[in-house]
C-alpha cells in the first residue's frame, strides 16, 4: 500500500472531523454561494426592473451578508475539504486528483471567475446604484456571477457522482491490473447519478437560499433605522418566498429521481446511514423525521409567501434549521451508502485498494507500513508486544471510521466479548448483518494481534 | 541515506503529454500570483492598523482615510490570496503527491489553523472593514479589532511554512514528529524573515501604485495618494535592504544533502539576482525619495521590478524541489513499481482462484441468515461470536424459546457475550430457527 504515516485523532474522530468542514461547507457553498448567488441576483434583477430602490438597496444589505460568509467561512472550508481528506485517507484523495486534476483545474479557473465577478458585483455596487445605467450594468455582473458559481457546482457534483456510481455501463473507471492506470474520465463522469445529483442540488441550493435571504431580510429590515428599509420586508419576503414555492417542489421530485439512480446495494444502506446502526430498524422515527424536515419547509414557505407580513422569526428560523437538517442528513447519508467503498469497487473505506487485498493478506499489512517503528509492527518472539502490533493494525485499518473510545470506538463496540468472539468476527467483517465493513485485510498472525488488542481495550484498568 | 518514504499512488500522473518543465513552470507562476496577494494581504492589513493608530495620536484626518482606503486592498488580497493557493496545491500534490500528503500529515492537527485560523482572520478582517463608521467614536475598540485581525494572520505563514520547509526536505520525513520539530529551525525562522521583510516591501510599492492613482483622483484623495507614495518608499527602503542580506542566506540553511547539490546547478545564481533587483529597485526609488509627484509610468516600473524579485525568489525556490526530490522520487518509483508487480500477481492468482472454486448452492434458509446478518456471528459447526449452530441445536430448546431469543435477542445462556435484538417477520424467525433446529 502507498503508506502514510498515522494521524488519529481522539474522542470526535477522522469522520466527525471531516463532518464538521463538510457540513459547514454545504451549509454555505449551497445556500451562499450557488443557491444566494441566484436569489440575490433574482432579486437584484427584479427590484432594479421595478425600480424599487429601498428593495434594491434591502438586497445589497443581504449580499453583504452573504459576501462575508461565502468568501470567508465557504471559501476555506472548501480548501479545508481537501486538506481534511489529506489527512483522514491521503490514498483516496491523492488519487482522486489525478484522475480529476484537470477538471479540478478547469473548476478553479471557473471559480476565480467566481470570486472576481463577486468582488467586483459587491464592492462597486454603492457608486453604480445611483444611475439607472450603472444599476442594469451591476444586475449583469451579479448574473455572470450566479451562472459560474452554478457550473462550479456543475463540475464538482461530477466527481461526487463518480465516487458513487464509477461503473457506467459496467465499464471500471480504471483498470486496477494496468500499471500506470488507464482511466476513463467519460465513463466516470457521465455517470448516472450526477444529472439528477445536480438538479436536486441546484433547486434545493435555491430554496435554501431563499430560506436565508427570508431570515436575513427578516433581520436587517426589522432592526433597521431607515423608514423605507423597513417598509420594504413584506414585499421582499414575499419574493423570496416565492421563489421557494418554485423551487421546492423541483428539488423534491428531483431528490427522488436521485434516489432510484443510485445502486440497490448502496441504497440498502439508507436506513443505518440516516438513523445510525443502534435505530436502523426503526424506520416509522426515520419516516417522522423526513416528514417533519419536509412539511417544515413547505409550511413555512406557505406561511412566508401567503401572509409574509405575519412571518415570525420563529418560523424563518424553523425554515433555515430544516434546511440545515436536510442538508446534513443528505450529506452523511451519501458519504456513508458509499461503504464499504470509499471510490466504489477500487478502494475500501480504509484507503486499501481492493486488488491490494490479496498480497496483503500474504506478507501482512504492516510490511510496507514504512513509517512505522520496528517494534511496533514487528512480532517478537514472546509474543510481549502483541498488543502494541494490534494497536499499530488498528490505526492503519480502523482509524478512518472508528476511535478507541470516542465516537464509534472500538471499545464500547466489543464490550463484553470475548478475545476469541472478537478474533472469529474478524474473519466475517463484510456480510449480511455489518455490509458496510471492509474486510480485514492481513496475515492471520495479525488477525490475532488485532483481537488481542482489541479485547485489551475493555480490561484496561481492571482489578484483577 | 535511510530514507522513509511513502509508495507512490499507483496512478498515472495526467500530463497529456505535456513536458515536466510546462507543470514547472505552472507551479511557479500560479505560486507567484498567490504569494502577490499574500505579501499585499499581511502588509496592507498592518498598515491599515497602523495608520489608524497614527490616525488618532496626530489627530490626522488623512492618516485615517489612508487606513480606511487600505482596507480594500485587504480584502481583495485575502479572497485572490485564498483563491490562488489552490493551484499551487493542485500541481504540487499531483507532481509529489506523497512528499505533500506525508509533510500535511505530520503537521497535523495543527495545519488546520489555516483554515480555522484563516476564517477567524477574515471574519475580523470584514467586521474592521465594515464596523468603520459606526466605531468612529469606539477608536480603542475598533483598532483592537483590526490588531487581532493582523496578529492571526501573522499566525497562518509560521505553520504553512512548516509543512512547506518539511515536504522540501524528505529525509526530514524519519526524524520530525511534531510541527514544533520543524517550525523552531533555523530554516523557517530565515524564511519567515524573508517572507515578512517581502511583504513589506512589495505592500510599500503597492502602496505608491494605489497613492499614484489617488493623486490622479484629486480632491481629498490627492492628499491620501501622497502620503501613501512618501509611506510606500519608506516601507520599502526600510525592509529591502534586510531583505537583500537575508535572501541568498535562506537557501542555505536547508539539510546539507540539499545545500551541497543546490550549489552546483544553475538555481543558486537566482537568489543573488532577487538581491539584485531589490537593490536596483533601492536605487530607483532613492532618486525619487524627496520627489513629492510621482508619475505612474514609475510606479509601473517599480512595481515590474518587484514582481521580478518575487519571481526570481518563487524560482530559486523551485530549484530547491528539483534538487531535493531527484532522488527521494526516484527509489519511490523502483518501490512503487516493484510492489505493483506484486500485488498484480498476486490477484490474478486470487481471481484464477476464485473462478475454479465449486459453485455454491444455497439452501433458502442460508441466504435469509445471511442476508439477515447472522451468519456474521454465527456458523453451523465452529463457534463464532456466538455459538455454532449444531450446539444451539444439540442443546434442545423449544423452538419458541429460540424464537424469542432472535426476536427479543438474549444474554448469558451462552458466555456473556450478548445477542442483539434482531428485525426480522414472525415467518421469517420461524424459517431460520427450524433450519438452525435440523443441524443437528
Amino acid at each position: 500500500m502507498f503508506d502514510f504515516p498515522i494521524f488519529e485523532m481522539p474522542t470526535i474522530g477522522l469522520r466527525m472531523l471531516m463532518a464538521i468542514n463538510a457540513i459547514i461547507h454545504v451549509f454555505v457553498s449551497h445556500g451562499g454561494a450557488v443557491g444566494g448567488s441566484v436569489v440575490l441576483a433574482l432579486a437584484a434583477w427584479w427590484t432594479n426592473k421595478k425600480n424599487d430602490l429601498a428593495g434594491y438597496e434591502t438586497v445589497y444589505r443581504l449580499l453583504m451578508v452573504f459576501f462575508i460568509i461565502t468568501t470567508s467561512v465557504g471559501a476555506l472550508t472548501g480548501i479545508g475539504m481537501w486538506i481534511h481528506a489529506n489527512i483522514i485517507s491521503p490514498n483516496a484523495i491523492g488519487g482522486l486528483i489525478r484522475v480529476f486534476f484537470w477538471k479540478w483545474f478547469i473548476e478553479w479557473i471557473v471559480f476565480n471567475f467566481e470570486v472576481v465577478l463577486l468582488l467586483f458585483w459587491f464592492m462597486t455596487w454603492k457608486p453604480k446604484a445611483e444611475t439607472a445605467e450603472g444599476r442594469s450594468k451591476s444586475v449583469k455582473f451579479g448574473i455572470f456571477y450566479a451562472v459560474s458559481s452554478w457550473v462550479t457546482m456543475l463540475i464538482i457534483t461530477a466527481i461526487l457522482g463518480f465516487m458513487l456510481t464509477p461503473n457506467f455501463d459496467g465499464q471500471p473507471w480504471i483498470d486496477p491490473e494496468v500499471y500506470p492506470g488507464v482511466v476513463n474520465y467519460n465513463n466516470a463522469l457521465f455517470n448516472p447519478t450526477w444529472i439528477p445529483g445536480l438538479m436536486m442540488r441546484t433547486f434545493s441550493s435555491i430554496a435554501f437560499a431563499g430560506a436565508l435571504a427570508i431570515l436575513w431580510t427578516w433581520l436587517i429590515t426589522s432592526f433597521s433605522k431607515d423608514e423605507e428599509i423597513r417598509a420594504t420586508k413584506e414585499r421582499m419576503i414575499k419574493f423570496f418566498a416565492t421563489i421557494m414555492i418554485v423551487t421546492v417542489p423541483v428539488a423534491a421530485a428531483f431528490g427522488y429521481y436521485y434516489l432510484l439512480q443510485i445502486p440497490e446495494a448502496a441504497r440498502a444502506m439508507i436506513p443505518t446511514a440516516m438513523m445510525t446502526r443502534a435505530f436502523a430498524d426503526k424506520m416509522d422515527l426515520m419516516h417522522m423525521i423526513i416528514s417533519g424536515i419536509g412539511g417544515t419547509v413547505v409550511l413555512t414557505t406557505i406561511i412566508a409567501y401567503f401572509s409574509p407580513k405575519r412571518m415570525p422569526y420563529i418560523a424563518a428560523t424553523l425554515m433555515v434549521a430544516a434546511f440545515m437538517l436536510f442538508w446534513g442528513y443528505e450529506e452523511r447519508t451519501r458519504e456513508f451508502i458509499r461503504k464499504p467503498y470509499l471510490i466504489y469497487n477500487y478502494m475500501y473505506a480504509n484507503g486499501i485498494r481492493v486488488t491490494d487485498v490479496p498480497y496483503l493478506n500474504k506478507v501482512g499489512i504492516l510490511k510496507h507500513a514504512v513509517f512505522v517503528d520496528e517494534d511496533k509492527k514487528v512480532l517478537k518472539e514472546d509474543k510481549s508486544n502483541l498488543i502494541e502490533v494490534g494497536h499499530t493494525i488498528a490505526q492503519i485499518e480502523c482509524r478512518a471510521c472508528h476511535t478507541e473510545n470516542g465516537i464509534n470506538g472500538l471499545k464500547f463496540l466489543t464490550k463484553g466479548w470475548s478475545q476469541e468472539a472478537i478474533r472469529n468476527r474478524l474473519n466475517n467483517l463484510p456480510g449480511g448483518g455489518t455490509p458496510y465493513m471492509p474486510p480485514f485485510t492481513g496475515t492471520e498472525a495479525e488477525k490475532d494481534a488485532l483481537a488481542a488488542y482489541l479485547a485489551s481495550l475493555n480490561k484496561r484498568g481492571e482489578i484483577k | 541515506m535511510n530514507w522513509k518514504l511513502p509508495f507512490d499512488i499507483p496512478l498515472v500522473v495526467p500530463t497529456m503529454g505535456l513536458p515536466g518543465w510546462f507543470f514547472d513552470s505552472l507551479g511557479v507562476i500560479v505560486f507567484v500570483v498567490h504569494i502577490a496577494f499574500i505579501y499585499t494581504l499581511i502588509g496592507a492589513s498592518t498598515a491599515s492598523v497602523l495608520y489608524n493608530i497614527f490616525g488618532v495620536f496626530k489627530k490626522s484626518k488623512t492618516n485615517d482615510l489612508l487606513a480606511y482606503k487600505m482596507t480594500n486592498p485587504t480584502t481583495i488580497s485575502e479572497n485572490m490570496g485564498a483563491l490562488w493557493g489552490v493551484a499551487p496545491l493542485l500541481v504540487i500534490s499531483v507532481l509529489y503527491t506523497g512528499f505533500f500528503y506525508t509533510a500535511i500529515l505530520k503537521v497535523s492537527p495543527h495545519i488546520l489553523h489555516i483554515i480555522y485560523g484563516n476564517i477567524f482572520a477574515f471574519l475580523l478582517s470584514y467586521a474592521y472593514k465594515f464596523s468603520w463608521h459606526a466605531l468612529h467614536e469606539h477608536k480603542g475598540f475598533h483598532i483592537s479589532i483590526g490588531l487581532v485581525a493582523v496578529l492571526t494572520f501573522y499566525t497562518l505563514p509560521p505553520v504553512f511554512m512548516s509543512m512547506s520547509n518539511l515536504y522540501l526536505q524528505p529525509e526530514l520525513f524519519a526524524t520530525v514528529k511534531n510541527i514544533w520539530d520543524i517550525m523552531l529551525t533555523p530554516l523557517t525562522f530565515f524564511r519567515l524573515i524573508n517572507f515578512f521583510l517581502t511583504a513589506f516591501a512589495f505592500t510599500g510599492i503597492v502602496m505608491i501604485y494605489l497613492g499614484v492613482k489617488w493623486v490622479k483622483a484629486g480632491g481629498e484623495d490627492a492628499e491620501v495618494g501622497r502620503l501613501a507614495i512618501d509611506q510606500g518608499k519608506k516601507w520599502f527602503m526600510w525592509a529591502a535592504p534586510v531583505n537583500i542580506a537575508v535572501l541568498p542566506l535562506v537557501f542555505f540553511a536547508f539539510s546539507p544533502r540539499i545545500s551541497e547539490a543546490y550549489i552546483h546547478t544553475p538555481f543558486v545564481f537566482l537568489p543573488f539576482a532577487a538581491s539584485a533587483v531589490l537593490l536596483i529597485l533601492f536605487f530607483f526609488l532613492l532618486k525619487r525619495f524627496s520627489n513629492e509627484e510621482f508619475n505612474g509610468s514609475d510606479a509601473t516600473k517599480a512595481m515590474v521590478l518587484m514582481i521580478v524579485a518575487v519571481t526570481l525568489m518563487a524560482t530559486a525556490r523551485h530549484g530547491i524541489r528539483v534538487v531535493s526530490f531527484e532522488e527521494p522520487l526516484q527509489l519511490q518509483a523502483e518501490a512503487t513499481q516493484e510492489y505493483m508487480t506484486n500485488v498484480i500477481t498476486e490477484y490474478k492468482a486470487h481471481k484464477e482462484e476464485m473462478k475454479n472454486a465449486p459453485a455454491v448452492v444455497l439452501d433458502p434458509a442460508v441466504s435469509l441468515a445471511d442476508s439477515k446478518g447472522c451468519l456474521a456471528c454465527h456458523s453451523v459447526d465452529t463457534k463464532l461470536v456466538g455459538p455454532a449452530y449444531k450446539e444451539v441445536a444439540a442443546k434442545g430448546e423449544s423452538a419458541d424459546v429460540l424464537i424469542a431469543s432472535v426476536k427479543n435477542g438474549s444474554q448469558g445462556k451462552w458466555g456473556e457475550t450478548p445477542m442483539p435484538t434482531q428485525t426480522l417477520t414472525d415467518d421469517e424467525a420461524k424459517t431460520l430457527v427450524e433450519w438452525v433446529l435440523k443441524q443437528k
